[in-house]
């Protein structure tokens, strides 16, 4: 059949999900610039990457964990947790390359403690996380006795306040992240496993995926990277604060959803929640520009949540 | 297959099944009640003033807005869903009696206004996850922030202060010898012990927990009983919000703030399972009960306050594993 003509293959492209999604990221774009000048500047563009970058890191992790029909909501309270704990070490005479270390075993531990709960103690992810909210954000408190810690060496710097030339240095970080949970996601069978699990885990478990390791994996994974995102807010605010992180739960799960990943599972990809991330960084910067009071954002990023949800499931229960 | 009897409710057991000492052991709140009475002896015990009547009606007139939100959360999560919107519909429902208390005086308008508040949110809550196909956690995650968000548009930030005495008489002051938020706890903790007996929709909300597909062949409204659970907790949270003004005064812009963890403390390690089906309004009272008298017993133990949410993630952690435990013990659902 090569050399058919085929019209199918001239139709105009198709509203896919990613395709609207950046024509909202434009739409925003022209309306914000248009409100304020300043938004379009290359310096605005770049300074308002050093924000999102902490976001889109655990975002990345959480659109894996979605996939599979899980939700992590204890992520903010881990970041707040893994900043105590290198910046209490560091206080308390380690050095800094170790408490750094210890951070990032910290953040892995906290998402293998939560991923304990949910295979072998078989509970929902929902519930787990609820409560590891509040122990973890609860410990940050009672380790640092609400007190905090900001005297970090300079080269420390260099997480969350390096710039290369215009760029961010925390840009690169998540830029190398998304390739790297983008091939993770596309290219492994592990990526086949958490579509797979999502998609049906009972049939899944009779297809031989090894469902709780990958489970494991990935509320570790998500530990890795909230403890990554943690030394970089440490470093862009230099300071270690028990409630550092507070409420970045809505950012990142808002992301993920507005990307297109299904809460029920089963889909949901890295380019979405690339552009989901910036669409939120977008509206978070541009309401601030516009001159929009800032105690507009919770409520706008909670309608956004649900909005979002509600048009994802509103459309897949239209194609089934 | 085993053949399960329709679970009607909760407590189906056959009479010849044992003595009123094992019928009580297998009710949901059996465990909670077990420790809240050794908690209660272990403080009695060593301060020696514990159980005096007036520190009973203390502790109890402490958690009566926990508890009565509990009762409202209770039901949701009997049905298989969860809210963790409350403390913020809190704060809402604080602000609108606040606002009215303040203009108007009286009980009756301040009372209305937060019950109404509370019932938009909660309405909105149970629409869009009976119809809306919206997984409730993230309809009352976005609630729990975009409330909080609407409470700081609304007041700006400011106090709501010089709330009237009148207003304040569903939180201060008591009826028939009983402290007023105590009387409200009780009766409510009454109504919803009958409503789940009794009347259709209690009973459904155990079926739709229970088995929702099973519900659903057997022709319940399952979107309609899902709907009024939502609905429930708003209008439990407008008296608890009511209760709140009255012994607080004042409504302040992170009123309510952590509440939704103490409920879903309360109702889990009450003894209502977190899967849905199993459990009482009993146990969610107790719950809320026992986590008062934990924190009181912190303060009264000279632990920090910055403990609280420790001991609270972990409650609950303990509670849904020894749930889940329970639950592959018997063989039940997973």
């Amino acid at each position: 059949m090569i050399g058919t003509f085929d019209i199918r293959r001239l139709k105009v492209p198709q509203p896919t999900r990613e395709r609207v999604l950046l024509l909202v990221l434009i739409g925003m774009i022209i309306v914000f610039s248009i409100f304020s000048p300043a938004f379009l500047s290359l310096a605005n563009v770049l300074n308002t990457s050093r924000f999102f970058v902490e976001v889109g890191l655990i975002a990345l992790g959480m659109t894996l964990i979605i996939i599979t029909g899980g939700i992590d909501l204890s992520v903010g309270a881990a970041v707040g947790f893994v900043t105590i704990v290198v910046g209490f070490s560091y206080a308390a005479g380690v050095p800094m390359p170790l408490a750094i270390l210890l951070g990032i075993i910290a953040g892995v531990a906290l998402g293998g403690f939560n991923s304990f709960f949910i295979t072998v103690m078989n509970l929902h992810p929902l519930v787990v996380t609820l409560g590891t909210l509040a122990l973890f954000r609860g410990l940050a408190l009672v380790i640092s006795d609400a007190d905090a810690v900001s005297d970090f060496p300079p080269w420390f710097d260099y997480f969350g306040q390096y710039y290369l030339g215009p760029v961010p240095g925390q840009l690169f970080v998540f830029i190398a992240a998304v390739v790297g949970v983008w091939l993770i996601l596309s290219r492994t069978s592990f990526g086949r496993y958490v579509y797979a699990i999502g998609n049906n885990e009972e049939a899944a478990r009779f297809s031989g995926v090894p469902i709780r390791r990958v489970k494991v994996a990935l509320y570790s994974g998500i530990g890795l990277l909230v403890g990554i995102a943690a030394l970089i807010y440490m470093s862009r605010v230099s300071t270690a604060r028990a409630d550092s992180g507070i409420g970045l739960e809505l950012d990142v799960i808002a992301a993920v959803v507005l990307g297109g990943a299904s809460i029920y599972g089963g889909s949901g990809t890295i380019t979405g929640t690339v552009l989901g991330v910036l669409i939120i960084a977008a509206l978070r910067n541009g309401l601030v520009l516009a001159g929009v009071s800032g105690t507009w954002y919770p409520f706008l990023l909670g309608t956004l949540l649900i909005g979002a949800t509600f048009i994802n499931e509103f459309f897949r229960k239209r194609e089934e | 297959m085993s053949v399960h009897q329709a679970p009607a409710s909760s407590r189906v057991w056959p009479d010849s099944a044992g003595s009123l000492l094992r019928r009580f052991l297998l009710t949901p709140e059996a465990p909670a009640l077990v420790f809240l009475v050794a908690l209660v002896t272990f403080f009695e015990i060593s301060t020696g003033r514990f159980l005096t009547p007036d520190n009973v009606e203390g502790v109890l007139a402490q958690v009566a807005v926990l508890g009565i939100v509990a009762l409202g959360v209770n039901q949701v999560v009997l049905s298989g869903e969860i809210d963790i919107s409350v403390g913020s519909m809190l704060g809402l429902c604080c602000v609108a009696a606040g606002y009215v208390a303040t203009a108007s005086g009286g009980i009756v308008l301040p009372l209305l206004a937060a019950v109404a508040m509370g019932a938009v949110a909660g309405g909105i809550n149970g629409v869009l996850v009976a119809w809306g196909r919206v997984p409730a956690i993230i309809v009352t995650l976005g609630g729990l922030y975009g409330l909080r968000g609407l409470i700081l548009i609304w007041t700006g930030g400011t106090w709501i202060t010089g709330v009237p005495r009148e207003s304040r008489v569903l939180g201060v002051g008591s009826t028939f010898g009983i402290l007023n938020p105590v009387l409200v706890l009780l009766l409510l903790l009454v109504v919803m012990t009958v409503v789940n007996r009794h009347t259709g929709w209690g009973r459904n909300v155990f079926a739709v927990g229970g088995n929702r597909k099973a519900a659903r062949l057997a022709g319940l409204p399952i979107n309609r009983t899902r709907f009024l659970t939502f609905l429930l907790v708003g209008l439990f949270v407008g008296i608890a919000a009511t209760v709140f003004l009255g012994r607080a005064g004042t409504v302040q812009s992170n009123t309510g703030a952590g509440l939704e963890l103490q409920v879903v403390a309360s109702v889990v390690i009450g003894g209502t399972s977190i899967a849905g089906g199993r459990g009482s309004s009993l146990a969610a009272v107790t719950g809320a009960v026992l986590i008062g008298v934990i924190l009181n017993g912190m303060i009264l133990m000279r632990v920090p306050g910055i403990w609280q949410n420790v001991v609270l993630g972990g409650l609950i952690l303990l509670a849904v594993s020894t749930d889940s435990l329970r639950r592959r013990i018997l063989g039940g659902r997973s």
